[in-house]
């Protein structure tokens, strides 16, 4: 009697128990990571950007980073470059990458997979390859660009040595990068919108135009704002290109937010003033984020 | 009670003995792995001393890695901040980073002065030394490479031109025979990464103003990089800028090579010592067409020698082999045997006396038709400034860099764009900037 009595209650509270476990446990290894290489970096950052290393100790200076941020004049200017490039680029890149994947998924261009692994191909490529090849191509004196622009009677251009023309070097090499991957994803919501959709407009006499404005544009505001709000993000971290192309320069013209952190990272070792810059920058992305996010959703409701 | 104290005494006894003896046996015989961080060349030379070191040490491994240049400081620097994990046991650590990692992180490096390094320093140039060893004198890094300044330029081009190299004393000669040179030849005088986008491009400013005995900070530690020397050297490059003798050529390791082959014509690069060993192996066909002396001075009467940088070789703080490490430091720069067979390996300039001293180190090279390492050992010989890196080398060597960047693009004015950049790194810094 006391055994029967006994195994309902323990199945049951075995039943109980286990499914609340289980799903625990499958998050476990990504929970780890997480806490591990984000949550903790996150909190240690935020501790950082509270101090100074003075004399080989690091010590608390309150909003003494914060505030020296305020009045550096460089942070500024990278600022500046980071929202100048930001503006520039995210709109050129994404009008293109609309652009490519009307066109990829249009019936009427051959070889479609073969151009869609084309324009993709870049997001793939390694940084110092993709550094290379763009620092031989633009180099002023025996690049590629500069000779296929004197070939046909243009002046050169020295694309890395100016400061307004780094920036163009900058912005081209992005779009080069990553248009590919923006192309992508338009293309996968583009084979959602229905095809009857576009018979139904045309027997109503609607232009390829007005087919693409009032059918395909609706249909994609969902990946719109999908990689208006990834690229944003994107371009104010930007470091890779800047980096590898320009090293900030010349003179600071294309020192970005993310290139200035580094900086004081790891050439200057003031950790502390860097995990403030990163502090902002975040702030920064939030803002710009939440502003992008409130006003994309009103339009489309 | 009385058994068991009597066994534990015994046992205590026995461990000390034990001990003893483990210290005495670990002097004469190492043993372990140890790692030594350099790159390409030096990495060259300190694998060369290896097999010289294991006949003293054949318990110890000796694993030299090249983990390439600039990458090194990343790895060092990330090591360090995560309180020296992942460090190799021996880093091999550039003069203008040494003073930051000692004054930055503390326990990073191991005081070598407590392991009697202090016995070396009467082998190695003092100024070396002493950027090598933190405020109170505590020594951090032993002298691996000690670079001077090494003036090379071409003789064929110079002759074209009809120019007697000797006539040339001072900055000021050499810059008002560019036009005639280029007129002549069509080379450029000098090259300069004038947009510094590849490279750091203050060498050549680094170095005229070391000439008139200043540097970015003086020993004090103030700002002096927009004082009279530093005001006067940039002025010097505009002039010669404004003159079109200065070739627009982007840094790095390429674009060096392209000069010193003569596909890019200059006449003149203002290297370092490092550089001499370079031209002979990269350039063979440019045998006597190079030549090497001492840079003009400034003024006339002034310096003719500047240390323009150099490396040192340090004990990681977190090496579990730290006695072995130390071991082999001491084998390859601190004694002659070592010494020779590193720089046979790598080439470095040495900067311990019984090397430079030693038979055959002086020796005629047919490529620049000159017994070039005398240049080098005199210029030693010369009363040069101690040069005070700091903390903060990085940042004023990107402020000025941005400043000549301004001045050579734009023509601003020389005086306007250093007293901003000497105020930027003072506002980044805490800093005062010296009353000149």
């Amino acid at each position: 009697m006391t055994s029967s009595k006994l195994q309902p209650a323990t199945r049951r509270r075995w039943r109980g128990s286990a499914p609340r476990l289980t799903p625990y446990l499958f998050l476990l290894p990504v929970l780890v990571l997480f806490a591990g290489f984000k949550v903790y970096p996150y909190i240690y950052a935020a501790w950082l950007s509270l101090t100074k290393i003075i004399k080989g100790q690091t010590t608390f200076v309150g909003l003494g980073n914060y505030g020296r941020l305020a009045t550096d004049p460089i942070f500024y200017k990278a600022l500046t470059n980071t929202l100048i490039i930001l503006v520039t680029q995210v709109p050129l890149m994404l009008g293109l990458a609309l652009l490519l994947a009307v066109a990829f998924n249009s019936t009427l261009l051959r070889f479609r997979a073969f151009w869609r692994t084309a324009y993709f191909v870049p997001i793939v490529m390694g940084l110092v390859a993709y550094g290379i090849l763009f620092s031989t191509l633009l180099n002023s004196h025996h690049g590629l660009v500069n000779f296929l622009l004197e070939s046909v009677g243009l002046p050169r251009v020295p694309w890395l040595a100016d400061p307004v023309w780094a920036k163009v070097s900058i912005i081209i090499a992005l779009t080069w990068h990553y248009t590919g991957n923006s192309a992508v994803i338009y293309l996968a919501q583009l084979q959602s919108i229905p095809g009857e959709l576009y018979e139904a407009a045309e027997i109503d006499g609607a232009t390829a135009w007005q087919r693409f404005w009032h059918i395909t544009l609706p249909g994609l505001r969902p990946a719109i704002t999908l990689t208006v709000v990834l690229s944003t993000i994107g371009t104010l971290q930007l470091f890779d290109e800047p980096y590898v192309l320009t090293n900030g320069g010349p003179n600071n013209a294309t020192l970005t937010i993310g290139m200035y952190l580094y900086q004081n990272g790891f050439k200057y070792f003031d950790f502390g003033y860097a995990s403030a810059i990163g502090y902002v920058l975040t702030g920064i992305i939030g803002v710009i984020a939440l502003v992008q996010f409130h006003f994309l959703r009103e339009r489309q409701a | 009670m009385f058994a068991a104290t009597g066994r534990l005494t015994r046992l205590a006894l026995a461990t000390t003995a034990l001990a003893t003896l483990a210290t005495a046996a670990s002097a004469s015989e190492l043993s372990g792995t140890i790692t030594v961080w350099s790159w390409t060349a030096p990495a060259d030379g300190l694998e060369a001393a290896v097999a010289g070191f294991n006949e003293l040490h054949p318990g110890v491994t000796v694993k030299v890695e090249d983990v390439g240049n600039p990458a090194i400081w990343d790895k060092i620097t990330t090591g360090m901040a995560a309180g020296g994990a992942g460090l190799a046991d021996v880093l091999n650590i550039g003069i203008d980073y040494i003073g930051n990692y000692i004054e930055t992180f503390p326990t990073g490096l191991v005081n070598l002065s407590e392991v009697g390094a202090d016995d070396l320093a009467a082998q190695f140039p003092s100024g070396m030394w002493a950027s090598g060893s933190s405020a109170d004198g505590a020594v951090y890094g032993i002298p691996y490479e000690v670079n001077t300044s090494g003036f090379f330029y071409r003789k064929d081009l110079f002759d074209q031109a009809g120019i007697d190299i000797n006539s040339i004393v001072t900055w000021d000669d050499l810059i008002a025979a560019g036009p005639k040179l280029k007129e002549a030849t069509g080379a450029d005088l000098i090259a300069m990464d004038k947009a510094a986008t590849v490279a750091d491009s203050a060498g050549l400013w680094q170095l005229l103003t070391n000439l008139q005995g200043a540097f970015y900070f003086n020993a004090a530690g103030e700002i002096t990089m927009n004082g009279p020397a530093g005001l006067r050297s940039l002025e010097l490059i505009k002039k010669a800028n404004d003159a079109g003798i200065v070739a627009d050529i982007p840094g790095g390791w390429d674009n060096f090579m392209m000069q010193i082959k003569g596909q890019t014509n200059v006449a003149v690069i203002p290297a370092a010592s490092w550089a001499a060993g370079v031209f002979e192996n990269e350039a063979p066909d440019m045998a006597g067409k190079w030549r090497l002396r001492l840079p003009p001075s400034v003024e006339a009467g002034g310096l003719t020698a500047a240390i323009s940088g150099g490396t040192y070789l340090s004990v990681a703080g977190t090496s579990p082999n730290k006695e072995a490490a130390w071991e082999f430091v001491k084998y390859a720069l601190g004694t002659l045997e070592g010494q020779q067979a590193t720089y046979e390996g790598g080439g470095m300039f040495p900067g311990f006396k019984p090397m430079l001293e030693s038979d055959g180190f002086v020796k005629k090279s047919d490529y620049f038709d000159a017994e070039v390492n005398k240049f080098f050992i005199d210029e030693l010989g010369q009363n040069t400034p101690v040069v005070n890196y700091t903390t903060d080398y990085a940042r004023a060597l990107k402020a000025y860099t941005d400043a000549q960047t301004q001045v050579l693009l734009s023509g601003a004015d020389p005086k306007t764009v250093l007293d901003e950049a000497a105020a930027l790194v003072a506002g980044q810094t805490g800093r005062t900037i010296a009353a000149n």
